[in-house]
């Protein structure tokens, strides 16, 4: 995990470990869109994953000396920010198919089918919270099983597992959407 | 299926926050900051405080004790005192009651001499 300190994040963090406020704040933006990312597809609450991306941060905070290097800082932030979604969702798991219309706020980024994405982000949440995390590190995140295997802290044949499952399910659930809306046209 | 990895790819691009999220961060990491100096601050004295209520407490519970063994001795006492008066008064009436058959064996009546044979 040790890396050269020609990253600029490496930097930054060297110096948010001596308490410098500004290098944290920088730590902070640089890893947001990712923490806040998984938080919000993971309970689709905007305001729960607002919370519990702060304080995956404020962990960090007092975690910070043991944060060896930039590419840890990336690796250390999934995993804290999944674990902690869910385990929200185990505690209350009624938040984890809330309101669909708060996932539609997740469609801020439209290029292809926006009906598509829309339906493929509905049909995570019907994953368990498990599977729904090792979809997100594998197609927002883009981690490789064996990285989704360590960031989650699961065999990497589980992984494998609920990849393929996953996928084949959502796969399923396109085509019964494509044929319906062929069906439609005839 | 890479179609679909695609397609699950731009459906699950990132998003951030609204603006201002790592000033939220920072604010809320200097209200905890400051709370937590605010709670070292008054541990102490809730400790002093919560010590000197203990001590207290410990003070009253053995003066209470002591009140309660004392008040239980001399309940002892009372009941013994008791229990021996009532043993003398038992011994006195049964006493009494020997003294009179002592008289009645001793003292027989003039009926039983006359009925006597040989008299």
């Amino acid at each position: 995990m040790k890396a050269e300190a020609t990253d600029p994040l490496d930097e930054q963090l060297a110096k948010a470990r001596s308490g410098d406020q500004r290098a944290f704040a920088a730590l902070v933006r640089a890893h947001q869109r990712s923490v806040y990312s998984l938080a919000l597809r993971m309970l689709t609450d905007p305001g729960a994953a607002e919370d519990l991306a702060q304080d995956v941060f404020l962990q960090l905070h007092r975690k910070l000396s043991m944060i060896e290097s930039s590419a840890h800082l990336a690796f250390w932030l999934r995993k804290i920010a999944t674990h902690r979604a869910i385990d929200r969702l185990r505690q209350q798991p009624a938040a984890s198919v809330a309101a669909l219309e708060e996932a539609d706020l997740l469609g801020v980024h439209i290029e292809g089918d926006p009906l598509l994405q829309r339906q493929l982000r509905e049909l995570i949440l019907d994953l368990s919270p498990a599977a729904r995390a090792v979809i997100l590190l594998r197609f927002q995140e883009d981690l490789d099983p064996l990285d989704i295997a360590r960031t989650l802290e699961m065999p990497i044949n589980t992984v494998k597992s609920h990849l393929k499952r996953s996928l084949a399910t959502l796969r399923d659930r396109v085509l019964n959407r494509d044929a319906r809306s062929e069906g439609h046209l005839v | 299926m890479n179609d679909l990895e695609d397609k699950m790819r731009d459906a699950l691009r990132p998003v951030g926050p609204t603006d201002g999220f790592s000033d939220r961060v920072l604010a809320r990491l200097a209200s905890g900051t400051q709370r937590s100096t605010q709670e070292a601050q008054a541990r102490p004295r809730f400790h002093r405080a919560n010590s000197r209520w203990v001590s207290i407490a410990l003070a009253a519970s053995i003066v209470v004790a002591v009140l309660i063994g004392q008040q239980w001795r001399v309940q002892q006492q009372e009941e013994g005192l008791k229990a021996r008066r009532q043993l003398i008064e038992a011994l006195r009436v049964t006493s009494d009651k020997l003294d009179l058959a002592y008289q009645v064996v001793n003292d027989p009546s003039p009926s039983e001499a006359q009925h006597e044979p040989g008299v």
